[in-house]
């Protein structure tokens, strides 16, 4: 075996986990600070997919950056909506009630998608300029690879800017850790949830859209992304944004070693990486906030 | 007195129920005078992840019955349910359709597990299915009887098709791969089982086996390139054939080896990745609605061209010869008796788009040829096409009657 080869099966594995990581870090935002599993989470990274094709093929040949800033602009929008309009009344019930809301959701917008864009496949190119690949130690990485994970460096480092250097993002962490002291501070908190669910569902909605040039795009996309979300989110640690970095670069880089040494066992070593790390650690890699 | 009166009003009811009952029974006699409509349940994937090939296979079947109807032939209904392509729900739908709504035959199954536990069930039930999607060989093969049918090219047929064309191309090195579950492994063995027998001597470096909605293939498409094979035979179907394709384009693999897999040059696939399609991948379609440009071909595209506003792919043709099949057993079986129309079914022949097409008496498969290519840019077309395509006799991919058989006694 090259070492050439194993770097670079490293390399493109991270990638993969910074893309896991831009929608899981909205997921367990929102489950950190809210307290509500957001089933629908995969249904806002499928929404921001459909969303950045339609206004690339709408736009024509130079629509990719522009569906890259409106399509996750448009799903915060749809997110808004969702906790005014539903979730805020529900945040005091028990969670088997707000599984029960998120699921319906996912149905409802699994319908929606194919009623409005039709079941057909779907596909957006990359620009021209991230066409192709590069080739790095021997390898052939897909230019868009290295994009995406330059994106997930972005998206880490401005959340780590929105939770240590602003007020709303103090009080986020706040909320995360003693959600009644901080309704006795004096802080309302219905503004802090809304804010942070929009920014959950953009953080979806961005993923989708980034993921659009890689995949194909299809009502069912939402199932897929939700379940190694989730795997993330458990990982990581419930509600912490670091352990879902650190968790996504593992179950990243995880996955693509385990196709080069054991490919047999491909469908199996998410699970197993998961099952791994929660039976040394059953709370997850970083401190859980619950 | 009263007597007589009493007579009157029953005489009266009595002829207005047999007015009634004639009454009832024309609205319900069909053209051909066979005193019964044909009623056929259909199970598919209306929801979920396969719903496009679901909505173009009942696309054709509805232009089928129309057809049929137009032609004088006996008159066709049908009801649908959706399976949201969950195996867990097929059998349980197809005990309804059979049960309550008294369906004559039932279709569909996209669901390749979902059509085996049907399968089995009808031959059971001694009522007649017919699947126009599922490609599983174990359909006409283990789970295969007298009441079974189906219409696509089964895994073993487009293994043996794949073999065929490759063995004729000057590659030895091969790497194999597809989607873990039942299509990918199947497809892939037979490719490999047939292609050892036309060319020996070929060698396998590897294999590889990712998840069904895998959403990035680089980290396998790293590994295989490493391998430097002369082909990659990919085994995956459906949405995932998009994703996949993308990432051959992407990392440019399509430059270092050949690239085939089934569906690659489907037009559906292709028409989704416009020019993002990679240039050169071999691939084998069950039906093209550019070839063979006969007038039967011609006539059919454009049939479904004004009913649809769009093509007919491959799952249209199938459903669209289903009901076909189905308007000449109730003609030939001079009802709508079960065991009748499926003895009518076995070893049917009838013209088609893609010319003369046979139930195989055997088993109940049917005999349709496929086409192999390569795909490319064409002057004038936004989307890449299958170049030169070579039809493949259904003859020379039927797999043996005699090792059909075999797999139903185990």
């Amino acid at each position: 075996m090259h070492l050439t080869l194993l770097a670079s099966q490293f390399l493109i594995g991270l990638s993969v986990g910074m893309t896991l990581f831009v929608v899981a870090a909205g997921l367990t935002l929102i489950f950190g600070v809210l307290r509500v599993i957001n089933f629908a989470h995969g249904s806002l990274y499928m929404l921001g997919a459909f969303l950045a094709y339609s206004v690339a093929s709408f736009l024509g040949p130079a629509g990719f950056w522009p569906a890259m800033l409106i399509a996750p602009l448009v799903v915060a929008l749809v997110s808004l909506g969702i906790e005014r309009g539903l979730l805020r009344f529900i945040y005091d019930r028990e969670h088997l009630i707000q599984i029960l809301v998120t699921y319906g959701l996912v149905l409802v917008f699994s319908d929606l998608v194919q009623i409005v864009w039709g079941t057909g496949f779907k596909s957006l190119a990359p620009p021209p300029g991230l066409a192709g690949y590069v080739t790095v130690w021997g390898a052939a990485l897909p230019r868009y690879n290295l994009f995406l994970f330059a994106v997930g460096i972005l998206v880490a480092v401005g959340l780590a800017l929105f939770l240590y250097r602003t007020r709303m993002g103090k009080i986020c962490r706040a909320t995360a850790t003693d959600r009644e002291m901080v309704d006795v501070l004096g802080v309302r908190s219905s503004r802090v949830f809304a804010a942070v669910f929009v920014l959950g569902g953009w953080l979806a909605g961005l993923g989708g859209a980034l993921v659009a040039p890689t995949v194909s795009i299809t009502p069912g996309m939402d199932v897929t992304i939700i379940i190694e979300a989730f795997l993330v989110v458990v990982i990581g640690g419930l509600g912490n944004v670091w352990g879902a970095l650190v968790s996504s670069l593992i179950l990243g880089a995880g996955e693509s070693l385990g196709v080069l040494f054991l490919p047999r066992l491909a469908v199996a070593w998410p699970f197993f990486i998961a099952a791994v790390i929660l039976i040394i650690k059953p709370s997850g890699l970083l401190k859980s906030v619950w | 007195m009263s007597g007589k009166r009493h007579f009157t009003i029953l005489a009266g009811l009595v002829s207005l129920a047999l007015v009634a009952a004639l009454v009832a029974g024309c609205g319900r006699t069909p053209a051909a005078g066979t005193g019964k409509v044909l009623k056929v349940g259909i199970i598919d994937a209306y929801s979920g992840p396969a719903s496009s090939y679901a909505k173009d296979a009942l696309d054709g079947f509805k232009l089928g019955v129309n057809e049929v109807a137009a032609n004088g032939g006996p008159k066709i209904d049908f009801v649908t349910r959706d399976d949201q392509f969950n195996a867990a729900k097929d059998l349980s739908w197809a005990k309804e359709l059979v049960m309550q709504e008294h369906v004559d035959v039932v279709a569909g199954l996209m669901n390749s597990a979902g059509a085996l536990a049907v399968a089995s069930y009808a031959d059971q039930q001694k009522v007649p299915f017919i699947t126009w999607e599922s490609m599983s060989a174990q359909i006409t093969g283990s789970h295969g009887g007298k009441y079974v049918f189906a219409m696509p090219p089964n895994t073993t047929m487009i293994g043996n098709a794949d073999a065929k064309e490759m063995a004729g191309l000057p590659y030895t090195r091969y790497w194999l791969a597809g989607d873990d579950y039942d299509y990918g492994h199947s497809v892939v063995n037979s490719f490999w089982a047939a292609l050892q027998k036309d060319k020996p001597g070929v060698q396998k470096l590897g294999t590889s086996w990712w998840p069904v909605g895998e959403t990035n293939y680089t980290p396998y498409l790293n590994v295989i390139r490493a391998a430097k094979p002369d082909v990659l035979f990919a085994g995956t179907g459906g949405a995932d054939m998009v994703s996949f394709l993308k990432a051959v384009q992407a990392s440019g693999l399509n430059k270092q080896m050949a690239v085939l897999d089934h569906t690659a040059t489907d037009p559906s696939t292709l028409k989704a990745l416009g020019a993002d399609a990679p240039v050169g991948v071999y691939g084998t379609s069950d039906y093209l609605s550019y070839y063979p440009a006969t007038n039967a071909n011609k006539d059919f595209v454009a049939a479904f061209k004004k009913a649809y506003g769009h093509g007919p792919g491959f799952p249209a043709l199938y459903g669209y010869l289903t009901a076909r099949f189905l308007g000449a057993a109730v003609q030939k079986a001079g009802g709508v008796n079960k065991t009748k129309l499926a003895e009518a079914l076995s070893g049917m022949t009838i013209d088609s788009p893609v010319g003369p097409v046979t139930i195989r008496a055997g088993d109940h498969q049917l005999e349709t040829p496929m086409f192999f290519g390569r795909t490319a840019v064409q002057a004038g077309r936004t989307t890449l096409v299958m170049k030169n395509p070579v039809e493949i006799p259904a003859a020379q991919i039927m797999p043996s009657l005699a090792s059909v058989l075999a797999s139903r006694k185990k």
